[in-house]
């Protein structure tokens, strides 16, 4: 689901102001039926791609400038004629109705590319598992060596079907609401330890900086090793053939805990950059590298649900992805307790 | 080693036939229950030596069974479990089950499972007053222990800490069964604490402490104590 912004409030302010401007010029000539249709144009800007929150907002504006300049007494917030109240509850309800749809609409589209990009994605490591088993019940004549890597190839595609599973059952997680949220004590250590785990003996070429008197984070722990785990998937990926190392760093600074990911690549032109995060980007370049473009977008997710910051960059040799979690919680170890 | 029997608890064939397939490769004889109704009847009349019993079975739930089983013997029992159900793993752990494994799992997992919960219920005894695992040496008396022969410099929270893992080694220890054994019955749910001396203790004894080799992290259960050298 887009995530709405507050610069998406000025297009139907300004509007709103702009149509309240036109209206104080024709009030007379247009009469009152008019001015309220016109004052109902923002909030049916703002209720087709706006939240209910900005519907709700926008809504209350429009009925207080309507009130205020056109209802009489003008210039005051009484309502002579109790006629006008049914048109301000008129106004919130056509606001609600349209934007409840309209966000029906919206998850209902991405709902298609989700299944579009799933069956995809499941289904090419699928296809490879059920035809590799196929060779191996029918082939008699293979040679041990060409059987080992085939099994291999089935158990790597398994490895990945089981990675993307995992991320889209935490991703629905998210979605459903923040209320879904598992907050307690982490340690990014041991939770970067446990991402690694992910990846069995593939890790070796991966440096691991982190601050030693890194403070416990309040956070979602589940939902941070996804994150550390898509992060060094996607790191792995884009690495290309390149030898130099794959490097991790966590450090603390005054209210924030700062990932950055590096990982050794060509550099990459700045709009792919910010779009790298977007839901089911993939690089145009990525050609034939496995992948949903869904890891880097729930790794955006994750961050924002801990109201943090994900962006990535071209760093000397590569590409770096900065991760900078807000300490909303600050650990205070009780120390009598602890030695 | 004898041929023991396995007690096969799950209801899904397909897995019910690897388990069978990978414990066969490992030379024990197994026998297959679809259900906790059977599964109890055949435990009474095979006496098998080790139970796998999957949580999700049709007929209910599998912390009862554990319980009838735990009354009569204390024969491993390892926990057969799909994903995103810890709180599950965690209960039946409590209520006498001895290990897990999470699907989908590897051969070679299930089997060192398997070993590691056999060489338990035979029965180590930690009452020695050294105990060694790898290149950490721990001496009760003393209160002291040493990586690679040099004296560790450990708080007494982190002596016990290394003390209770090394003397329940290769088990998965749940994080209020360290709490309440380390600090104290009533810190069952100050997992800070643990944390925070889990992450110092890693520093002192891990080669590398992101990449632990002795403390394993068992994510939202605990943690384990890898201790290879210890011989059956």
């Amino acid at each position: 689901m887009t995530h709405f912004s507050y610069k998406n409030y000025i297009i139907p302010i300004f509007l709103q102001l702009t149509i309240t401007g036109f209206g104080m010029l024709f009030t007379d000539a247009l009469g009152m039926v008019n001015m309220a249709l016109i004052h109902l144009i923002p909030v049916l800007v703002i209720a087709v791609y706006g939240d209910m929150k900005a519907t709700m907002l926008i809504t209350t504006i429009s009925v207080i400038l309507f009130d205020v300049l056109y209802v009489p007494p003008k210039c005051s917030f009484s309502v002579h004629d109790l006629l006008y109240v049914w048109s301000f509850i008129l106004f919130y309800a056509v606001g609600y109705i349209i934007t409840f749809q309209a966000i029906r609409l919206r998850s209902n589209a991405i709902k298609d590319i989700l299944l579009n990009t799933l069956s995809h994605d499941l289904k090419t490591p699928l296809a490879s598992i059920l035809g590799n088993a196929a060779i191996l019940l029918k082939e008699k004549s293979i040679s041990e060596a060409d059987k080992e890597e085939i099994a291999h190839q089935i158990k790597r595609s398994g490895i990945q079907m089981n990675r993307l599973i995992q991320t889209l059952l935490d991703s629905a997680r998210i979605q459903n609401s923040k209320a879904f949220m598992r907050y307690e004590w982490c340690d990014i250590q041991d939770i970067i330890g446990i991402a690694l785990q992910e990846f069995n003996r593939d890790d070796k070429g991966i440096r691991i900086e982190i601050d030693h008197d890194l403070p416990l984070y309040w956070g979602d722990e589940a939902l941070l090793i996804r994150l550390m785990v898509n992060l060094i998937d996607n790191a792995m990926k884009y690495s290309g053939y390149s030898s130099s190392p794959i490097r991790i760093s966590v450090t603390m600074q005054t209210s924030e805990i700062i990932i950055t990911v590096f990982n050794p690549s060509d550099p990459i032109p700045k709009t792919d950059l910010r779009d790298m995060f977007e839901k089911f980007y993939r690089l145009d370049s990525a050609g034939d590298i496995k992948g949903s473009g869904i890891g880097l977008s729930i790794c955006k997710e994750i961050v924002d649900a801990h109201n943090g910051h994900i962006e990535a960059y071209n760093a000397e040799g590569g590409i770096e992805v900065r991760v900078a979690l807000p300490i909303e919680k600050l650990y205070t170890s009780n120390k009598e307790y602890l030695s | 080693m004898t041929k023991d029997l396995v007690l096969i608890v799950e209801d899904d064939p397909a897995i019910s036939k690897m388990l069978h397939y990978i414990l066969k490769q490992d030379g024990y004889k197994c026998i297959i229950s679809e259900n906790l109704k059977n599964a109890l009847r055949t435990f009474q009349t095979h006496n098998p030596e080790i139970i796998l019993l999957d949580l999700g079975l049709p007929d209910g739930d599998g912390k009862s069974f554990i319980k009838t089983v735990r009354k009569e013997t204390t024969i491993p029992i390892i926990i057969v479990s799909a994903r995103h159900d810890e709180h599950e793993i965690v209960a039946a752990l409590d209520a006498g089950a001895d290990d897990y494994v999470i699907k989908p799992f590897s051969d070679i997992e299930l089997s060192a499972r398997i070993r590691s919960a056999q060489r338990r219920s035979i029965g180590v005894s930690p009452s020695h007053d050294t105990i060694v695992c790898g290149d950490i040496i721990l001496e009760h008396d003393a209160l002291v222990a040493y990586k690679k022969g040099v004296a560790l410099n450990l708080t007494p929270t982190e002596f016990n800490l290394l003390k209770y893992f090394m003397t329940h080694p290769n088990q998965v220890l749940t994080h209020a069964n360290v709490l309440k054994e380390v600090w104290g019955v009533g810190y069952q749910n100050e997992m800070h604490y643990l944390r925070t001396f889990v992450n110092s203790l890693r520093k002192k004894i891990e080669d590398d402490s992101s990449r632990p080799h002795y403390i394993v992290t068992q994510m939202r259960v605990g943690y384990r104590f890898n201790c290879e050298n210890e011989k059956l």
